[in-house]
């Protein structure tokens, strides 16, 4: 098509200089722009980092003393920070899992054709636009008693009274945490999925259909090896975000009841910027990135090959 | 368009298509108007644009502010303050602080504000009538309430002099006295000042803004808490019948902690689900539990820190005795209690679903009908129990005064005696009267001459009630933990009740609190935190012993 | 051009057609889900234009019988809700072309030339996980020294580059998936690699572009904690005035829904916008099949 038009166009230029200076350093050229930007915004910071991990930086102590390793030790000794990080980790485990299992299931619903299917998937992406702080606030309206609905509905659905208070009793705060989450990011799944099923090859289920495979056997022998890149990469990149949990939280409980819902992000904006221990929250996140580094490490690493290979 | 004009359009807009949605209106009419409408705003609104690069001279005229109706109470508090600062008294704190500011023409302040219902004061009212009075203009950032503390330290250690006025919580005034984030008034003071306009704030209010000596701010919200009663079930002949036949004695408005819980128990046992006893704001961050339990943790008789080793007391006797007692008024309660978050208590006790809420100052105005008045941007609904509410100090008699503000000059500011002059102006008494007299404003009274206010005093039938309970609450009154650590303090009793309204061991609960004082006080650093708490104990309000009424300075209006 | 077959959604298997039963199970899940999606919303939305007396009762009022739109005109005209929906849009919209742009590029030097080797992939893929709370206060000191607090320009860099990672990623995927012959024939033919780029390559990720650009306005659009640090007065955006309804004595919750409400419009229509390439686009990139 277009490669056919352009030969006699190009042909006729005279290269000047730079242009040929331009060709010849092209695949730098293009890389410039992302990766001066990149380092124009990361080196400093990180080096102030590094820097203040060591020293006292806290808005209630004046002064930037050298204090070792002491704002590690805080965090490490801080029972809040092992409870948050062990909650980060269950929280992120089970949306995901829930969020998977949903996306899947309507990936499946939706990859065939049927009447109303435009509209169900404008209204199914809806909530991947919306601000997570204005998701953690509204269903804060939705469910905090005694004015949110959720209990009124529950009531009459049962046909007696229930009063859960969603927010501060256990284990319903978890509940309502894992609702908002999934809630916001099963449509992500969704989305990558139901491209990952969109891309197998039909003639796969053809010959299925011919060898008279069940549907469930079709699904587990065709649909999940078929998807299981896609499997990885969407669960890869939902893990890596559902781990920062924050906004959530921030709306719905404020990381209480006392600190039963603090997870690793929360803690940490709550010591840097709600205590101002900025030195113990650098500490802090330090200890966090590293330890999901070993994750990250293994996942991205793996993505990165699959691409490569 | 300026801010009135620009109200005025929003309130008639909302209105016609209010009206047109609820069909009162045709179609047709209901567009003419709306064009209409949109037609005057607009062309103000171009003159106002084409105009505003004049000279300031040019664009005073008082019309053009956000005044009320001069036949209003507010309307003449207003004119009162036009008249204080343009014509006498001459030695009025307000005079002179116009006079001195007219110098600075052609400034610009920056001041730090509560996003939201707090920055509307300085957007539509003080702000422009400053402009229009000393052709100095101002900048209204507003923020979250926790960064109004963050915010000014970053811009600090960034040296930007990017704020000139910050508007924070009396408590954090040491932690930014030590950091030299901002500057001590009392030269100034010294200057300008009418010594009169500083004697007529409430004695506990005049000391909060103080920290080794020195003034370090104009104290500016008198948030102090005090109970609000429903008459009308207090007085019923019925439930004053079986209450004394239970307890043998008479149904009154509770003077103790342990009577609040009974009485509230009886009345939620009485007449629920139509109303309960009481409702507290006790969410996670709500804000209410640190000062619920600081104001009865007092009354019971605690201390925070040992005078010899300085540690934690609060998990004495006195902290599970008050834990106790806060578990049994969430059990009075309405359901849902331990949900609430301040806002939320409000409207159920506007609603009339409570007998008793002891909240923050704009309840009163709130019961009845008066915050609601400014319809644009209200944000509770009508009361149904106007005229129904009485007014009584905390039980326990220590009310705490929750949070306030006061007004500080940032270190480093470009233009330091402009935003002195203009805090000195907007706190004199004449203009901050306008200021508590707002009906949107969260703004609370604090001066003397706010509770004799004649004008503030009709705004409604019981308003000379309401004032004077508030100002002998404040006579009573304890204060926040004045001291640096105190958002950490307050944090980790946020944490404690919440979990103890979730099921752990209020012992437990206290003790974990109390490791988490201890902790924060060493890594502030001992001695600075002894020095401070030493501080602390001296200021009027620090503890039961020490209220303005105990030492013997209490406001007593005529 | 037959090489690049974009699989059209509309088919899969007859089998289901055999089964009854499971097509009552997938309708009955959908609704279900469809009600769960819809429900919040719906509550924001009413919430929105009730009057105050309506919107924290017992027992909750479906329908407002006065309907008003007070809080909007707050929300919108007396707060700064419209001027934080304009700075939104154009920061969302700046720094999705942006991002896009150099991340296109960068993507295409990595996919077609393998600059920098792996390290330099593994490198910009790794800036995702700076966690926010370590890099915003030096962010915010340096923003101050360059003059670029709060306003338009630093928060649209401070967004490109948060959302660069993601979009060289994914467009580095799609890449890989494209056949070079298409632009080796163009280079055999006397075009530039700038020519290439842009006449070839570019229009043949087209789809991959739209994916990549969509995920990054979402990114920007609902993101909170960088605009809650890095603006005060003039670049603030529509979550942090969201957040200002929610104060300390006052929340407001009619404003706030209404500005919520506000912020889903032009969410809507991108969403109904694209939806189809969505899908699209990541079927060819980021998704391997």
């Amino acid at each position: 098509m277009v490669v056919n038009s352009i030969p006699s166009a190009a042909g006729t230029l005279r290269p000047s200089a730079l242009s040929a200076w331009a060709e010849r350093h092209f695949k730098w050229l293009i890389v410039a722009p992302a990766v001066i930007l990149i380092l124009a915004l990361s080196i400093y910071p990180l080096l102030f980092s590094l820097w203040v991990n060591f020293v006292n930086y806290d808005f209630e102590i004046p002064g930037h003393d050298f204090v070792g390793l002491q704002n590690f030790e805080t965090v490490a000794a801080d029972p809040i920070a092992q409870s948050a990080l062990l909650l980060t980790f269950v929280l992120s485990v089970v949306n995901v899992a829930i969020e998977f299992v949903l996306g899947l299931a309507l990936a499946l619903c939706m990859v065939k054709s049927f009447r109303g299917r435009g509209l169900a998937m404008s209204i199914l992406i809806i909530p991947l636009f919306i601000s997570p702080v204005i998701v953690g606030q509204s269903w804060t309206l939705f469910l905090q008693r005694p004015f949110g609905p959720a209990d009124y509905i529950l009531s009459a659905v049962f046909q007696r009274p229930v009063d859960i208070s969603w927010l501060s009793d256990f284990p319903w705060y978890y509940v309502a945490i894992v609702i908002a989450d999934v809630w916001q990011w099963t449509p992500f799944m969704f989305v990558i999925l139901l491209a990952g099923l969109a891309a197998i090859p039909q003639h796969l289920y053809e010959a299925a259909e011919l060898d008279g495979l069940s549907t469930l056997k079709t699904f587990f022998y065709i649909t999940v090896p078929q998807l299981g890149p896609i499997i990885t990469l969407a669960v890869t990149f939902r893990l890596l975000d559902a781990v920062r949990l924050f906004d959530v939280i921030f709306m719905m409980t404020g990381g209480g009841p006392g600190t039963a819902t603090y997870t690793a992000s929360y803690y940490l904006y709550q010591v840097g910027f709600q205590q101002f221990h900025l030195g113990v929250a650098n500490a802090g996140s330090w200890i966090f990135l590293i330890l999901l580094s070993i994750v990250i490490m293994t996942l991205v690493r793996r993505l990165l090959k699959a691409e490569r290979t | 368009m300026n801010e009135r004009e620009k109200r005025d359009f929003n309130a008639g807009l909302a209105e016609e298509v209010d009206a047109w949605l609820r069909g009162d209106t045709s179609r047709r009419s209901f567009l003419t108007k709306l064009m209409l409408s949109g037609a005057a705003a607009m062309l103000p609104g171009l003159g106002w644009t084409a105009a505003g690069n004049k000279a300031w001279a040019d664009t005073v005229d008082l019309s053009k502010l956000d005044l009320a109706d001069p036949s209003t109470p507010l309307g003449k508090a207003q004119a009162d303050a036009m008249k204080a600062s343009t014509e006498a008294p001459q030695d009025g704190s307000a005079y002179r602080a116009v006079q001195a500011a007219k110098q600075y023409s052609g400034a610009t302040l920056n001041m730090t504000y509560e996003a939201g219902l707090q920055a509307l004061e300085p957007k539509n009212f003080s702000g422009p009538v400053w402009e229009a009075l000393t052709g100095i203009k101002s900048n209204v950032i507003e923020l979250p309430h926790p960064d109004q503390y963050s915010k000014p330290i970053a811009e600090h250690i960034a040296n930007s002099g990017a704020y000139d006025i910050l508007d924070v919580e009396p408590a954090w005034i040491p932690s930014l006295a030590n950091g030299g984030v901002i500057i001590p008034l009392d030269d100034y003071f010294a200057k300008y000042i009418n010594k009169a306009d500083l004697e007529d704030y409430h004695p506990l209010y005049k000391a909060m803004p103080t920290y080794k000596g020195k003034t370090w701010g104009f104290f500016d919200d008198g948030d102090q808490f005090a109970l609000y009663y429903r008459k009308d079930i207090f007085e019923d002949p019925k439930l004053k019948d079986a209450y004394k036949a239970k307890f043998g004695k008479d149904l009154e408005v509770p003077k103790t902690w342990d009577d609040y819980s009974q009485v509230a128990q009886f009345i939620t046992d009485q007449l629920a689900p139509n109303v309960y006893g009481a409702a507290h704001f006790r969410k996670f961050g709500s804000p209410g539990n640190q000062y619920s339990f600081l104001q009865q943790y007092r009354a019971n008789g605690g201390k925070f820190f040992d005078d010899g080793d300085f540690h934690a007391l609060i998990a004495g006797p006195e902290g599970v005795k008050t834990m106790e007692q806060m578990i049994a008024q969430n059990k009075a309660s309405i359901p849902g209690n331990n949900d609430l978050d301040a806002v939320a208590a409000w409207v159920a006790w506007l609603q009339g679903k409570v007998a008793m809420l002891f909240s923050w100052p704009p309840t009163g105005r709130m019961t009845e009908n008066y915050s609601q008045s400014a319809k644009a941007i209200n944000f509770v609904p009508q009361s149904v129990i106007a005229g129904k509410a009485g007014y009584a100090p905390i039980p326990g008699g220590n009310g705490e005064h929750a949070t306030g503000y006061a007004k500080c000059i940032a270190a480093g500011s470009p233009n330091e005696e402009a935003a002195y002059l203009y805090t000195q102006w907007t706190t004199s008494p004449p203009l901050s009267l306008v200021r508590v007299m707002l009906p949107y404003a969260l703004r609370d009274p604090y001066r003397i001459a706010h509770y004799t206010s004649p004008l503030y005093q009709s705004l409604w039938p019981s308003a000379k009630d309401y004032l004077y309970n508030l100002c002998e609450c404040s006579n009573q009154g304890v204060v926040d933990i004045i001291m640096p650590g105190w958002q950490d303090f307050a944090l980790s009793l946020d944490r404690m009740c919440t979990a103890v309204w979730g099921g752990q061991d209020p012992k437990e609960a206290l003790q974990k609190a109390a490791a988490e004082w201890d902790a924060t006080n060493k890594r502030l650093g001992l001695d600075v935190q002894k020095a401070a708490y030493e501080q602390f104990k001296k200021l009027p309000g620090s503890y039961a012993d020490n209220t303005i009424e105990k030492l013997g300075q209490s406001v007593k209006l005529p | 051009m037959a090489v690049v077959q974009a699989p059209p959604l509309p088919r899969r298997r007859r089998s289901a057609r055999r089964n009854p039963g499971l097509d009552a199970l997938r309708i009955a899940f959908l609704a279900g889900f469809l009600l769960f999606v819809l429900l919040p919303l719906y509550w924001v939305i009413i919430t929105s234009i009730k009057p105050t007396s309506d919107y924290l009762v017992v027992p909750p009022v479906w329908f407002p019988s006065e309907p008003t739109i007070v809080h909007y005109t707050a929300a919108l005209f007396s707060y700064r809700g419209l001027q934080a929906l304009v700075n939104s849009l154009i920061i969302s919209s700046a720094s999705t072309v942006l991002s896009t742009v150099f991340g296109t590029m960068m993507a295409y030097s990595l996919a077609r030339f393998n600059t920098g080797g792996q390290h330099l992939a593994f490198w910009v893929l790794s800036q995702r996980f700076l966690p926010p709370v370590a890099v915003i206060l030096p962010i915010f000191l340096l923003f101050r020294s360059w003059k670029l607090y709060d306003t338009h320009v630093g928060l649209i860099l401070a967004y490109t580059f948060m959302t660069l990672p993601l979009t060289v990623w994914m467009m580095y995927a799609y890449f890989r998936q494209l056949p070079k012959s298409l632009e080796e024939a163009a280079l055999v033919d006397g075009l530039s690699r700038w020519q290439t780029l842009w006449k070839i390559a570019v229009p043949l990720a087209a789809p991959g572009i739209v994916a990549a650009a969509v995920f990054a306005f979402i990114a920007v659009w609902t993101e909170f904690f960088f605009a809650l640090i890095l603006t005060s007065r003039h670049a603030f955006t529509l979550p942090t005035v969201f957040r200002a309804f929610l104060g300390f004595q006052g929340a407001q919750y009619g404003e706030a829904c209404a500005l919520a409400t506000t912020s889903l419009v032009p969410s809507l229509i991108l969403g109904m916008l694209v939806q189809r390439h969505l899908v699209r686009g990541l079927t060819l990139g980021a998704i391997r099949g």
